[in-house]
């Protein structure tokens, strides 16, 4: 165990002597944070829409069919992976001891983000939808997507290959696997489809849906946990092993379970149980993972009281946990003959994304962002404002979602109930989400604001280096 | 191989794509292969192994309806498969006959599938031919003129559009129809 928790100290030694400039992570947080608070706006519009359905209902462009892809796409590729990779763009050259290979590639790859996230806000609103799921943006844009990931990937692995330790650290696995897998999943999903019809383009769809979540946003975000955690309480990852167990039956388990989204669908029923399967195994990855999490915590734990940064980490680590030990029990054919298609999915898709890797995008801008500007965080009790303002709004939403869904599950069980009233027996709950949504959006704000204020605090502190570097 | 993975990139690189492509292909590519129904289109006449029928691919007009089904996002709240459960059975039933679940053979032709994975509203996998012309001019500029209570949004840029509007409804009207399922041919033009 002492050579595990040696060979993990690459998290504690940053690197001494390289001066790091973070000009491309300093403009993907920026733009991230920023697409955060507008998406958000949006995610309001249609939590209330769900309450109030006439609502800007005259105005096709606002209608609920396009706000939808605008907020499940810009929260997905604006917000959270525009600050993954801006995080990425953070950790890898400190982990490798090196510069970032290219700074001018950085930005431009920034810039095409931007360009990429602009253009999907025009085009979903315009109604120019594929017509998938994750997989709305017009062609062009995702043409776009894959330059930008190129740009992106190599950046990454051509610092990787400049490094100056052999070992690399559990992060850079995280992210030079998601890069590779996302490659792939990212075309089957994109242009694989395309040549495809029905169940067997379903099929395609849903393997990108699912691992655009297991092997995209998991991953990366799993690279920001397995950095942010240690580095923020200052405390040495707890084993070595475990996350290389971890990471690896990822690899393998994933995959597999993209059919799961049509359990009890129109697809074979083999193809259903293997989903289903490895649907069960995932929680070998996701269970050593968090061990590991909590191992690094014992008799650490005070440090929550502090600590944002730790705050919204754990509890991160917690929300990751249970969103997946949701997904395989929802798997099993039982379970899913209730919850599938409820309202209980939102549910369980908001905490994976929202309490689970958003929570870990948001502790690591929280801890990048004073040091990359070099000036403190402007209010530490504003951020622990936003940490219990997402905390509140994200448990409201999340629960009422679960116990709605399962009641709506039942009910459609029982075909004596006309859909109608289903309907109309979820209005509580839709009211309690839009509330939610609320809280969340004022953490949001705060977020935004308290990132904002940082940058300028740092602005009036030191205006002549400053100027030159962002 | 993996013992080293850490420290060699070209050996991490070469795992993790392996790993990932073992399932990759066996879930993806090689699926359609086993299960031919996939691809083929439905088709059946003789009464004793189920609906008779045959599956048809749509016209200009009800493509340009499917279009806008798209276009409207109508599938983030609208499923289309009546899965193998007995309440989707009869819920997508229509005047006490039950119907017949979803096959892969009945969706050869649709592109991209809409099959949906949230049901704000109803199925509307067997819809077609349920309610006429003028139900869906009605219900499209206000839901909640025909069904009190319902959440969805009104769409009069579609009702007001007499080609849309046309378009749409041909193409609803096509939704499950490729199995014969109604006792009478009873449908709604």
């Amino acid at each position: 165990m002492a050579a595990e928790k040696q060979a993990s100290a690459y998290s504690s030694t940053t690197a001494g002597a390289a001066v790091h400039t973070d000009t491309t992570a300093k403009w993907f947080l920026l733009s991230a944070v920023g697409y955060f608070f507008i998406v958000g706006i949006v995610a309001i519009m249609i939590a209330a829409k769900f309450v109030w359905p006439e609502m800007l209902g005259n105005i096709a462009a606002l209608s609920y069919g396009r706000l939808r892809p605008l907020h499940v796409n810009g929260m997905l590729f604006g917000w959270l992976l525009a600050a993954d990779m801006g995080l990425v763009y953070y950790l890898v050259p400190r982990l490798c001891g090196v510069k970032l290979w290219s700074e001018k590639l950085g930005v431009a790859t920034a810039a095409l983000w931007n360009v990429i996230v602009l253009g999907a806000v025009v085009s979903l609103l315009a109604g120019w939808n594929q017509g998938f799921e994750y997989g709305e943006l017009p062609l062009p844009l995702d043409v776009l997507v894959v330059v930008a990931w190129i740009m992106f990937g190599f950046n990454v692995f051509a610092t990787v290959a400049t490094r100056k330790y052999q070992q690399m650290y559990v992060s850079l696995w995280y992210t030079m696997g998601c890069i590779l897998w996302t490659a792939f999943v990212y075309l089957t999903g994109n242009f694989g489809t395309l040549l495809t019809t029905g169940v067997n383009q379903a099929n395609l769809n849903w393997m990108y849906v699912h691992n655009a979540v297991g092997l995209i946003f998991t991953p990366v975000g799993l690279a920001l946990a397995y950095y942010f955690i240690p580095k923020s309480g200052n405390i040495p990852l707890y084993s070595h092993k475990l996350s290389m167990i971890g990471f690896w039956s990822l690899a393998f388990f994933y995959v597999w379970t993209g059919a799961h989204h049509m359990l009890h669908g129109p697809i074979s029923q083999w193809l259903q149980t293997i989903s289903i399967a490895f649907s069960v195994m995932l929680l070998v990855p996701v269970w050593t993972v968090v061990g590991n999490f909590f191992a690094t915590m014992k008799g650490n734990w005070p440090l929550l009281r502090e600590n944002v940064s730790l705050k919204f980490l754990m509890s991160g680590v917690v929300f990751y946990l249970l969103t997946c030990f949701q997904g395989p029990m929802h798997s099993l054919r039982t379970v899913n003959a209730i919850v599938s298609k409820t309202d209980w999915i939102p549910g369980h898709a908001h905490m994976a994304v929202l309490g689970a890797f958003s929570f870990f995008a948001i502790a690591g801008t929280y801890y990048v962002v004073p040091r990359m500007w070099n000036v403190k965080l402007h209010s530490d009790a504003l951020a622990n404002w936003s940490y219990w303002f997402f905390m509140i709004g994200g448990i409201g939403f999340f629960v009422t979602l679960w116990l709605g869904g399962f009641w709506q599950g039942w009910q459609w069980n029982n075909p004596s109930i006309p859909f109608i009233d289903t309907v109309i027996a979820l209005k509580p709950i839709w009211m309690v989400r839009f509330f939610s949504g609320i809280f969340m959006f004022a953490g949001i704000v705060l977020f935004l604001y308290n990132i904002m204020a940082t940058v300028v605090d740092s602005q009036g502190a030191k205006p002549e280096t400053q100027v030159a570097s962002v | 191989m993996i013992p080293n993975s850490d420290k060699s990139t070209p050996i991490f690189a070469a795992a993790s794509v392996v790993f990932f492509m073992i399932g990759g292909l066996l879930t993806t590519v090689v699926p359609p292969m086993v299960d031919t129904t996939w691809g083929r289109p439905f088709e059946n006449s003789d009464p004793a192994k189920g609906p008779t029928g045959k599956l048809q691919p749509l016209n200009e007009q009800q493509l340009q309806g499917r279009a806008i089904y798209v276009r409207e996002g109508c599938w983030y709240c609208h499923t289309q498969q009546t899965r193998t459960l007995l309440a989707d059975t009869k819920r997508s039933g229509w005047r006490g006959v039950d119907s017949p679940i979803s096959t892969p053979d009945e969706f050869v032709y649709d592109n991209p599938h809409m099959f949906g994975t949230k049901r704000t509203g109803p199925d509307l996998s067997r819809v077609g031919g349920k309610y006429d012309m003028q139900w869906h001019r009605t219900h499209f500029k206000n839901p909640r003129d025909l069904v009190q209570g319902s959440i969805m949004p009104p769409y009069p840029w579609i009702a007001n559009n007499e080609q849309e509007f046309q378009a749409i409804v041909a193409y609803l009207q096509t939704l499950g129809r490729a199995k014969n399922w109604r006792p009478d041919n009873d449908f709604e033009r």
